[in-house]
């Protein structure tokens, strides 16, 4: 909305958080029953639902099968009401399928494929609100999807955007300031190792500042590295109370 | 797993409460299956770089729904997330917590002995905020943001620099993210009460954070002011004014501005409160108009708008079929009015009678009745002229039409809107007074739109004052041109004129009649004449000869002393010697010579009977003491008898309902340097009153004479009568003061004002009479085709029929007037009649006449007041002398009272009550000491001041009090006087004592009169009263009746 400071002179972003700090993020892992993983997460206002199959045999066309390793199957969906305005979005359009695609290609790095050969792992994930970082949220759900599903991955894959406004990287931008048209990129990051999954960025950004767009990113990820092996630890010692340790 | 495991991660932190996520996916997720999601939540850690250094902040998540207004949208909602934290940088000296907040920066001041937080209200004084001399100035966010979004990006850029600026001592505290400081707005509250609650609680946090040591003042408007004013300690709330006036009274500056900008609010409030819908209705296209007017759905008439209440215009509707009177149709408020300015011709559409409205103009209090109302649909005709404007400063934002990157220009007069000037042309003429024209108005702008077409130099001098009074109506102070001048005839010394042999038409009357002026001392133009003496058949012949103008002379020279032959038209009557009836009448031409050309004085003097007089007068400078007695006593016998006549005929006029009423004028000295001395209100004296009466016979006959011979074609005066409702506050002071005024004719009028007569304040009656006047309607020229004979009749002077003949020189229609009468008594009607005028022709004619003279008469009327405000204007109103006079009341309004102070011949208001409540209080001696809160009651009779301890005084009709004139200066429009009253005692002027008496009334004066007569010799002896006057017969007859006379038998 134009008139919006994204960055006032204080230093306050529009909600209210300092450059680099995170939305608040809230997490479960195992919430459908009759997946073998699932979760939800929640970033600020984001809310993304992942649901993961597998690994189970191909469906469809055989010929599809990868003889080496496990076909990462990922679709992504938005709910209609997850805009301001309700908007019908059919299934097979360009930003679910692009979207679709770049998860594909975060989860075939993070995901031990070799162990699994011809078979297909599915990977769905669904947005309920989305309120910006749509990207990040649903990679961060479908990790721990993944998780849940017990499939063995190389390491947590965590998502985060920056933007650069006013000379400052922000991180973990809110629909508000994605909309502001400044330059943001999104960042899928394996912690342990520092390796980028994928980095995706759509707009101009002079090539002086990328570096500290890209080190806030990082930063911001590994916060929420904390956080998702938080979740993880808390889930597992819960499943374990009920399973009576 | 245990506890002990928390030590392997890094440090993390909690936050403890969850957050109140009103109306969230997630919040009824919580709410359905809390025992099962759990949902485990955390907040960011710190680290170094772009984190948080320190404990770190705990951030709390709230969340408020917006409604966002996109252009070319249905407006969305939206929920968006808002962080909470605890420590926000308070950026003050005096933090009690310095390593928690962590302030940088600029601080506010600990020497201060308090804190400011202004409110969203105060956005109106922004200019005043901007002074560094308002020091510890914290603007909450809440504000700024509302700053923000009322004012636009240039507000808050201001508010940026200001914030930046070191000089200034103000800085930001960003309120809405601090976790003690923030409310959530509950449903069903307004944004402004939230607004108010909070920055309020963040004020509270403020004090105490500040260790209690420093009050924080929060500056807000007058609701929040009741409602928050002793909540709690440390912090207060008051309105801006008075903030100013407690801390900061000393700063000039500041309450100027204040001053103007509540000007400026108020006149916006009373502009917007008409204008919510700002698009006007177009104009019906004009076949529909025409169609309109003839079948009578419209009415046309010319449009006034009210001097006083600037919204309230009306339409006079001269309606010549129907009904014999003008009627009037209210258009109340600015839509109806539709874009017509004062002065337009404009078709009306009458509302129906359940949409009536009442007036309210301010001389109206008592006026409840419902008038026609209506609403203006087409303007017929526009009123051509230009305006004089003033142009507000640059930094004037209040004038700056923000839409349309124009200013708005002042104009002189108070009842034409605001007009759109493009700023450049604004600024080129900043300081002056410019004339623009009003290029147009469209149906969606609240402002018509104007260009400059000129300018009259700065205002402020008298010169230029003067020039922009002539220029407002339309009066031009161009010289002749040199074609016209080369028309008259030459009278010069090498050159002089001398009567012309050829004139065999003219009666001559030089050798046998005794003609003599009388005129103000210093008249240049003499234009008329007076003549008196006896036949031989024993009648008396009267004679008014007047300056026949068909032979413009120059004014003559005082050098030139020789027997001067005038050209004249001379009207002569017959009279019977002891009845005064008029036997014959006669019309002429003729050829006079003035023997004496008094002066008012002069003659006054030998009215009297005092002869020293002649000392004076000229023409007996060289004469012999024989001649000098036989001439002497010849003017005199001259003088007398055409007293006696004019009374006469006054007496005569009486009885018909002359009406007598003097005009308050007054006559400015002026001195060398063109400065002012003194305003002296001119008298009437006997003479005055003499020369006027035989003018007005003279009228009288020319106009009997040119409606005799042209019935269709006679230019004559009409007075049509007063409108009723127009006498209510004459009735009403009249009633208050012991009298009754009845109004139901001309004569009964006169008798009831000449009743109306306070002994011992003669006043009184004065100011009685001068009520009268304004009742009063215009005379009118009209021209005798347009109207019904009955019509004729003049009101005030109790005529069937009147013309103007008696002042060509100075008026245009006397010389029309003049041309009809020589046509009349022409042999040959043909030839002249051709050159007369047709009826079409002398009634449009007619009309331009009329309206110039109201302007003449509106513009003398300004002047006068400009030059009374330019007379107080250099003088120190507390002490010089001068500003002190005596004031007489007579009218009471809702919180002030009418005063008219007979020394210079002021009339005003004095206000008894202000705005917030306080009453004048006077001392025990009559002596004004201040203003207390306290009430007013006012009734007609008497207005009583009450203050809050119980002290009270009480002001009468027509009392007198002593009054203080200063004068109010302003910026665009006019200077206007403002009176107050000092003291309850009269005021004894000091130069009172010496200036003379004023003339009494008429009752009066006839039994002086009477009481002058010479009593014959054989009478005297029976003289039985001591006394000289009727009054003090009758007392001793009382006296008389009273007397215990058992003694004496």
């Amino acid at each position: 909305m134009a008139g919006l400071e994204l960055l006032s002179d204080q230093g306050y972003r529009v909600d209210g958080r300092r450059a680099g700090e995170l939305r608040k993020i809230q997490a479960r892992m195992g919430v459908f029953a009759q997946a073998d993983g699932s979760a939800y997460i929640e970033q600020g206002n984001t809310k993304a639902l992942a649901v993961v199959y597998g690994p189970h045999e191909i469906r469809g066309s055989r010929s599809r099968a990868l003889p080496d390793r496990a076909l990462v199957n990922c679709q992504y969906s938005s709910a209609t009401f997850s805009t301001a305005e309700r908007k019908r979005r059919p299934h097979g359009d360009r930003k679910s399928c692009e979207l679709g695609l770049q998860l594909r290609q975060t989860f075939e790095a993070a995901i031990l494929t070799q162990l699994h050969p011809r078979s297909q792992i599915d990977i769905y994930v669904q947005v309920l609100q989305a309120d910006g970082g749509t990207y990040a949220a649903c990679v961060n759900a479908a990790t721990l999807a993944v998780l849940d599903a017990g499939i063995p991955m190389r390491d947590f894959v965590c998502a985060c955007s920056a933007g650069f406004v006013d000379g400052t990287a922000l991180t973990d931008l809110s629909h508000v300031e994605e909309a502001s048209g400044s330059p943001q990129l999104a960042l899928a990051l394996l912690p342990a190792s520092g390796q980028i999954a994928l980095l995706e960025m759509d707009a101009r950004l002079h090539e002086d500042h990328l570096e500290q767009v890209l080190e806030a990113a990082a930063q911001a990820a590994r916060g929420v590295h904390t956080l998702l092996d938080r979740v993880v630890r808390q889930h597992v010692r819960e499943a374990s109370i009920l399973l009576g340790d | 797993m245990s506890d002990t495991d928390a030590g392997r991660w890094p440090r993390l932190i909690h936050s403890e409460e969850e957050a109140a996520t009103a109306g969230s996916v997630s919040g009824a997720l919580a709410e359905g299956r809390a025992s099962n999601l759990g949902l485990v939540s955390a907040c960011s850690p710190s680290s170094s770089g772009y984190w948080r250094t320190g404990e770190g902040n705990m951030l709390e998540k709230t969340e408020r729904v917006i409604t966002v207004n996109a252009v070319y949208r249905c407006p969305l909602r939206v929920v968006r997330e808002h962080y909470l934290r605890p420590c926000v940088p308070c950026n003050s000296a005096l933090c009690s917590q310095p390593e928690y907040c962590c302030n940088v920066g600029k601080l506010l001041p600990a020497e201060v002995t308090h804190y400011m937080v202004p409110d969203s209200s105060v956005f109106d004084y922004f200019e005043i905020l901007e002074m560094p001399e308002l020091k510890g100035v914290i603007w909450l966010q809440t504000v700024t943001d509302a700053l923000h979004s009322k004012r636009g990006w240039r507000y808050c850029n201001k508010l940026r620099s200001l914030l930046k600026d070191p000089s200034h001592e103000c800085v930001l505290f960003a309120n809405e993210y601090h976790v003690s400081c923030y409310h959530a707005r509950e449903k069903q509250t307004l944004k402004k009460d939230w607004e108010k609650r909070i920055i309020y609680a963040a004020a509270l946090w403020y004090y105490k954070h500040c260790g209690e040591k420093i009050p924080i003042i929060i500056v807000a408007d007058e609701d929040s002011t009741k409602r928050y004013k002793v909540k709690s300690k440390g912090v207060y709330v008051m309105t801006f004014k008075e903030y100013l006036n407690k801390f900061y009274s000393d700063l000039e500056a500041a309450h100027n501005s204040c001053d103007f900008i509540d000007e400026a609010l108020y006149e916006e409030k009373l502009e917007s409160l008409e204008a919510s819908g700002i698009n006007y209705n177009k104009y019906l296209p004009p076949d529909i108009l025409e169609a309109g007017l003839k079948s009578g759905r419209y009415v046309e008439g010319i449009l006034y708008v009210n001097k006083h209440t600037k919204m309230e215009a009306f339409v006079r509707v001269q309606d010549t079929d129907q009904s014999e009177e003008d009627y009037e149709i209210l258009i109340d408020g600015i839509n109806p009015r539709n874009r017509a300015l004062h002065g337009d011709r404009v078709a009306v559409k009458m509302f129906p009678e359940s949409l009536w409205k009442r007036r309210m103009g301010a001389d109206h209090e008592g006026y409840s009745e419902y008038v026609p109302t209506g609403h203006v649909v087409g303007i017929t005709q526009k009123h051509k002229r230009d305006y004089i404007v003033t142009f507000p400063s640059k930094e004037d934002i209040l004038y700056y039409s923000r839409k349309t990157k124009k200013y708005l220009a002042v104009p002189w007069d108070y009842r034409i809107p605001r007009i759109r000037i493009s700023r450049k042309q604004a600024e080129k003429y900043q300081f002056c007074r410019a004339i623009i024209h009003i290029d147009s108005w469209d149906t969606d702008s609240r402002y018509p739109d104007g260009h400059v077409v000129g300018t009259l130099g700065t205002g402020g001098d008298l010169e230029g004052e003067m020039k922009s009074l002539l220029m407002e109506h339309d009066i031009s102070e161009r010289p002749f041109s040199e074609a016209q001048m080369g028309e008259l005839p030459v009278n010069t010394a090498e050159k002089p004129w001398s009567v012309d042999h050829e004139e065999q038409d003219r009666k001559d009357l030089r050798k046998t009649h005794l003609v003599f002026t009388i005129d103000p001392k210093g008249c240049e133009d003499v234009d008329d004449a007076l003549s008196v003496r006896t036949l031989s058949s024993g009648n008396l012949e009267l004679g008014v000869h007047i300056a026949d103008v068909t032979y413009f002379v120059k004014p003559k020279s005082h050098l030139d002393k020789e027997a001067r032959a005038r050209y004249a038209m001379s009207v002569i009557w017959e009279l019977d010697m002891t009845t005064y009836e008029i036997k014959k009448v006669w019309y002429g031409r003729s050829i006079i010579h003035s023997t004496y050309q008094l002066s008012y004085e002069a003659a006054q003097e030998l009215l009297d009977g005092n002869l020293s007089i002649t000392g004076n007068i000229e023409e007996f400078q060289d004469m012999e003491e024989k001649e000098k007695e036989d001439r002497l006593q010849e003017l005199t016998w001259a003088i007398e008898k055409l007293a006696d006549i004019a009374s006469h005929f006054r007496a005569q006029r009486g009885l018909d309902g002359a009406l007598d009423l003097d005009g308050i004028e007054i006559s400015v000295l002026l001195d060398e340097e063109k400065n002012i001395l003194d305003l002296v209100p001119r008298q009437q004296r006997r003479i005055h009153r003499m020369v006027a009466e035989c003018m007005i016979l003279a009228n009288h006959w020319v106009a009997r004479k040119i409606y005799e011979s042209f019935p269709r074609q006679a230019l004559l005066r009409r007075h049509p009568p007063p409108r009723q409702n127009l006498f209510s506050e004459l009735k009403q002071s009249a009633k208050a003061g012991g009298f009754h005024i009845d109004t139901s004719s001309n004569r009964a009028l006169a008798l009831s004002l000449d009743n109306a007569y306070d002994v011992s304040d003669p006043m009184v009656n004065k100011l009685l009479r001068n009520m009268a006047t304004l009742a009063m309607s215009n005379a009118l020229y009209f021209s005798t085709g347009s109207c019904r004979e009955r019509e004729f009749h003049h009101y005030g002077l109790g005529l069937d029929k009147y013309t103007h003949f008696t002042s060509p020189i100075r008026r245009y229609a006397d010389i029309i007037v003049h041309r009809l009468l020589i046509a009349a008594i022409a042999e040959d009607k043909t030839k002249t009649e051709l050159n007369l005028l047709s009826d079409r022709c002398l009634e449009e004619l007619c009309d331009h006449i009329n309206e110039r003279h109201r302007a003449a008469k509106l513009c003398q009327r300004q002047a006068t007041e400009l030059f009374q405000c330019h007379f107080f204007r250099d003088k120190d109103a507390d002490r010089d002398e001068r500003c002190v006079a005596d004031g007489i009341i007579y009218a009471f309004r809702d919180t002030a009272v009418q005063l008219y102070i007979p020394r210079y011949g002021i009339k005003g208001t004095a206000n008894l009550k202000t705005k917030d409540g306080c009453v004048l209080h006077f001392g025990a001696n009559g002596e004004k000491i201040g203003w207390v809160p306290g009430a007013l009651w006012r009734s007609h009779k008497q207005a009583d001041c009450v203050t809050s301890s119980g002290q009270g005084v009480t002001f009468r009709i027509f009392e007198h009090v002593t009054v203080k004139i200063s004068v109010q200066a302003q910026q665009y429009h006019p200077n206007s006087l403002r009176l107050e009253i000092l003291s309850k005692k009269p005021y004894l002027d000091p130069e009172a004592r010496h200036t003379p008496k004023s003339s009494p009334s008429p009752t009066r004066e006839l039994v002086e009169e009477n009481s002058k007569e010479n009593i014959p010799e054989e009478y005297r002896q029976f003289q039985q009263t001591k006394g000289e006057s009727l009054y003090t017969l009758l007392e001793e007859m009382k006296n008389l009746a009273i007397q215990d006379i058992s003694n004496n038998l």
